[in-house]
């Protein structure tokens, strides 16, 4: 029963993606035809010999990496006053902080167009990384502060007393104990950068190239060919940074657990 | 060694009215090792963290060698705090962890590699260097944490209860081990703990802690005899006050009866204790004994603890075994002998 479920899961997650390699390398297959009748390399050469194409995953990944490194300095501090101290105004702190899931993009990215357009943001990479950090900051506030909720400042007084200096105790004690959290923070940050369309299409007016805005492009112009190859291009990095920080992760949380 | 002098200590939380301490004063004479005892909530770990500097006191004053600390930064201090758990890096292994305080301080790999084993040697751990810490016992886990903080060899060690979760026979063998490294390193330290036989046997002097503030300190077999107040007293065990007039060698106990007194020239109100152990339940009458009621009568394996009405005052004695056994309601004879009575401020 249990392999069932397993083989199931792989099905369910793994199918969409050999339907995409399968379109990525045919052209012409539509209903009711069970199987694709010509196999080609053409879409799929044209699609990478496009200078947009990497063009688009380099800028989304700089910009990606941007927004993951600003998002981790300016979570670290909120996270860790709203996890480990009580004051007054918190609860409004936190409402701020996750007011930008609620609030439509659209509506944030007309102000800040207008904004970035005046202060000359709009258009450049900085601007672009800065508007998503309104997507991703909630999410890293969110995922330290709960880490940081469960967080024993002991280990830091400890430290302290052993003679380390508060530069010493952050990077030798808080960075250590939190790594699992910040890679977490990180990844989600990462995430919700990459494949973040409206905000560097509004922000970006058509400068800033990334792969989802190019995905969208595609999408709409209805050659499935290409939207499973620009598909596949997509998934690609967010799925190689899991595949290569699940493992870390895993290993880091239980020697931390060992100790609790 | 250093000579640690405490004066005025005030301290209050943010956000609350109660002082967890004020007026504390302690002086600790180079090398000794001081109990602060005390019941949960009485602010003797707050006394560490403020020597530490991880708390700051609102008032008052901490001397090493006639030198005050406070305007020095915590981690220039000198002065060791090891918790109640071990706090051992989880991320780092045993020698890692103990060479800790060395690293930060810029010493060379080589003299730390050396520190260490002469330190697992000290704690009776030799060969675990490379152990990770979630592999170690509570027990050898807390003798690596006092490793860790032997190793930088502090002015001053602070114990905030490091065996109060441990089994009991781990603990009295770690209670030895930790008074002969003591003694051997001659290391002022200040131990921290709510038990008091283990305050007894791990200090030269002790210091009770009441509500922030000192209400005795001295030799343990001093505090635990001729506790001087009413509070500590209590804290040592005792529950048989005895407040009333003495005149000529009597005393004319509230609610209890007259009692002999051994000091004769004792005049005025007065009050006087008595420890459990010495007070004796017979069925005859003795000299200097009132009429009571038993209550219950409890076996407690060395010695049988009774608990007796007299007047309308409750008290408890325990008696050396092997003793006779007492029903409840039996009417016995509570003998305090003069010679164990001796008189604490109210």
């Amino acid at each position: 029963m249990k392999y069932l479920v397993r083989a199931l899961l792989y099905v369910v997650l793994v199918a969409p993606l050999a339907l995409f390699i399968v379109y990525s390398f045919t052209e012409g297959w539509f209903f009711p035809a069970p199987f694709p009748s010509e196999w080609t390399t053409t879409t799929f050469q044209r699609t990478m010999d496009d200078p947009r194409t990497l063009g688009g995953m380099w800028q989304g990944f700089v910009i990606a990496v941007i927004v993951s490194l600003l998002s981790l300095i300016l979570a670290f501090p909120a996270a860790r006053a709203l996890g480990l101290r009580q004051f007054r105004g918190r609860q409004i702190a936190w409402l701020m902080l996750f007011l930008p899931t609620v609030v439509p993009p659209l509506a944030i990215g007309m102000g800040l167009n207008i904004l970035f357009l005046r202060v000359g943001l709009a258009g450049t990479i900085m601007g672009v990384s800065l508007a998503h950090l309104i997507s991703t900051l909630p999410y890293t506030v969110f995922t330290l502060s709960s880490a940081f909720a469960r967080y024993d400042e002991n280990y830091e007084h400890q430290a302290l007393a052993l003679g380390a200096n508060p530069m010493q105790i952050f990077f030798n004690i808080t960075l250590r104990m939190m790594t699992p959290s910040l890679v977490v923070a990180t990844l989600f940050a990462f995430l919700v950068s990459w494949s973040q369309y409206l905000l560097t299409l509004l922000i970006g007016g058509g400068k800033i190239i990334t792969l989802p805005v190019l995905l969208f492009t595609a999408a709409s112009g209805g050659n499935p060919s290409t939207i499973a190859i620009k598909s596949l291009l997509f998934i690609l990095p967010p799925a190689l940074v899991i595949a290569f920080t699940a493992r870390e992760l895993n290993r880091h949380g239980n020697e931390i657990r060992e100790q609790y | 060694m250093t000579k640690i002098e405490i004066t005025s200590l005030h301290k209050t939380y943010p956000n609350t009215r109660i002082p967890v301490l004020q007026d504390f004063n302690l002086s600790i004479n180079a090398g000794e090792m001081v109990t602060l005892l005390g019941p949960s909530g009485s602010g003797k770990s707050t006394v560490l963290k403020i020597i530490a500097g991880i708390e700051q006191p609102n008032s008052g004053d901490i001397r090493f060698d006639g030198e005050t600390i406070l305007n020095i930064e915590p981690n220039k201090r000198g002065a060791v705090l090891m918790f109640q758990k071990s706090y051992l890096f989880p991320f780092l292994n045993v020698e890692e962890n103990i060479g800790f305080g060395l690293k930060m301080q810029g010493v060379s790999p080589e003299t730390i590699q050396a520190e260490v084993k002469r330190m697992l040697k000290l704690i009776g751990l030799p060969g675990i260097e490379k152990r990770k810490v979630g592999q170690l016992s509570g027990g050898e886990g807390q003798r690596v944490a006092l490793a860790r903080a032997l190793v930088t060899q502090p002015k001053l060690l602070m114990l905030d209860e490091p065996l109060s979760s441990l089994d009991t026979s781990v603990r009295l063998n770690l209670q030895a081990a930790i008074r002969e490294i003591q003694r051997e390193l001659g290391i002022t330290t200040i131990f921290v703990t709510h038990d008091l036989s283990e305050a007894m046997a791990m200090s030269d002097r002790m210091a009770i802690l009441l509500d922030g503030e000192v209400t005795a300190y001295d030799k343990p077999e001093t505090l635990f005899h001729r506790p001087p107040c009413v509070r500590s007293a209590k804290f040592v065990g005792v529950d048989l006050f005895l407040e009333g007039e003495s005149s000529g060698g009597w005393l004319e106990a509230v609610g209890v009866g007259r009692v002999r007194l051994k000091d004769e020239s004792k005049v005025g109100r007065s009050v006087f204790a008595i420890r459990p152990e010495h007070i004796r339940i017979q069925k005859e009458e003795k000299e200097n004994s009132l009429m009571g009621v038993v209550q219950s009568c409890l076996f407690r394996g060395e010695a049988l603890e009774v608990l007796v009405r007299i007047g309308n005052v409750m008290t408890r004695a325990r008696l050396p075994m092997p003793a006779p056994m007492f029903a409840h309601g039996e009417n016995v004879f509570v003998q305090l002998p003069a010679e164990h009575l001796f008189e604490v401020a109210a």
